[in-house]
């Protein structure tokens, strides 16, 4: 004995799901079947309707959300870019040199060095050596708490660079922490002139200063007495 | 192509006991051998006591240039004449050093009136010694 459905012109109704469900599938979100007919298929007629609701609901929930995140990822970005603004001031800011007297230049420098600020920072004092044909620099890292390897290498990098430019780099206020780790890694400052304190390294560079004039002043003398004869 | 080369010659000027060398056109390998052995033969004939090589103007000084460079430095040396390089730029500097040249040895000077100073200052202690 065989079940019987009590549907009313199948194929049409058929057809029309058919058409609904294939325009949801291509984005049309408006569709629904809106059956007026009361019988067997009704029912299921309706879930899928209810379905597409849930479905558009959905789709749009998710717009939304992908909306919002766009604009908090924009935000991120924009203060991404911010930051590193920043940073870039702050390493041109932290180096300073300045001339401090004839033939004089002094770099102090505070705070911990990475490597690009040690790049940066040697660039510039090497910039300003030849702009203002200073011959004595004064690297003072007093306010250096800590250096590794790297930092030393770059410092010594430093003071080889104006050495081939033809300026003297001097090296001062070289705490004990720095001095035992220097010394524990092994890394040779005997080529480089060290001095305890500022006011030491400033006093060695006018001796320095003051020596040079009276050569100078030597040569000239004796130049006259050469051509007097 | 041999006058070629002999229109690019570097030109070495005499002044006094001292030779004054401007490197003015871009350096290629062959052009610093030349001027290498033109120099060694300049001191030889004048009997200069001093070179002041003077590369204020290249931009860019490749490993085999520093290596001549230094490498001229103490060859004139053992020919008792010394060297001083004038007028490095800092990004040469960087260079070289980043390369591991650091040159140990040669003499350098911020500008050419720098350079004559130190090869007077160096003379007169040379003839004090005496």
């Amino acid at each position: 004995m065989s079940e019987t459905y009590n549907i009313q012109n199948v194929k049409e109704r058929i057809n029309r799901i058919e058409d609904v469900l294939a325009s949801v599938a291509a984005g049309d979100l408006d569709a629904r079947i809106e059956s007026e007919i009361e019988d067997d298929l009704s029912g299921i007629e309706a879930a899928i309707d209810l379905l597409i609701d849930d479905l558009t609901d959905e789709l749009r929930q998710r717009a939304k959300m992908q909306k919002e995140l766009e604009d908090k990822l924009s935000k991120i970005q924009e203060q991404q870019k911010t930051i590193m603004q920043q940073q870039e001031d702050l390493l041109e800011l932290s180096s300073p040199v300045s001339k401090v007297w004839d033939n004089i230049l002094i770099l102090p420098v505070i705070g911990t060095l990475d490597s690009q600020r040690t790049q940066i920072m040697m660039e510039n004092l090497l910039q300003k050596i030849v702009a203002t044909g200073c011959t004595i620099a004064i690297l003072d890292i007093t306010g250096v708490p800590t250096v590794d390897t790297q930092v030393a290498n770059h410092l010594l990098k430093t003071v080889t660079s104006a050495r081939l430019l033809g300026a003297e780099c001097i090296i001062s206020g070289i705490s004990p922490a720095i001095a035992q780790t220097i010394v524990h890694l092994g890394i040779n400052l005997s080529a480089i002139r060290t001095k305890a304190t500022l006011q030491d390294a400033m006093i060695y560079a006018m001796k320095q200063n003051k020596r040079s004039e009276e050569v100078k002043l030597q040569i000239q003398r004796a130049g006259y007495d050469e051509t007097e004869e | 192509m041999n006058t070629a080369m002999h229109d690019k010659r570097i030109p070495i000027i005499k002044i006094k006991n001292f030779l004054i060398v401007s490197i003015q056109v871009d350096m290629h390998d062959r052009l610093a051998l030349q001027l290498q052995s033109q120099i060694l033969e300049e001191i030889e004939k004048t009997g200069a006591k001093g070179v002041l090589i003077d590369i204020s103007v290249l931009e860019m000084v490749d490993s085999f240039i520093g290596r001549m460079l230094s490498g001229m430095a103490s060859m004139a040396s053992i020919m008792d004449a010394a060297v001083v390089i004038v007028g490095m730029q800092p990004a040469v500097a960087i260079t070289l050093v980043e390369l591991g040249l650091e040159m140990p040895g040669v003499d350098t000077a911020l500008n050419m009136e720098k350079g004559m100073e130190m090869l007077e200052r160096r003379l007169r202690n040379q003839e004090f010694e005496l």
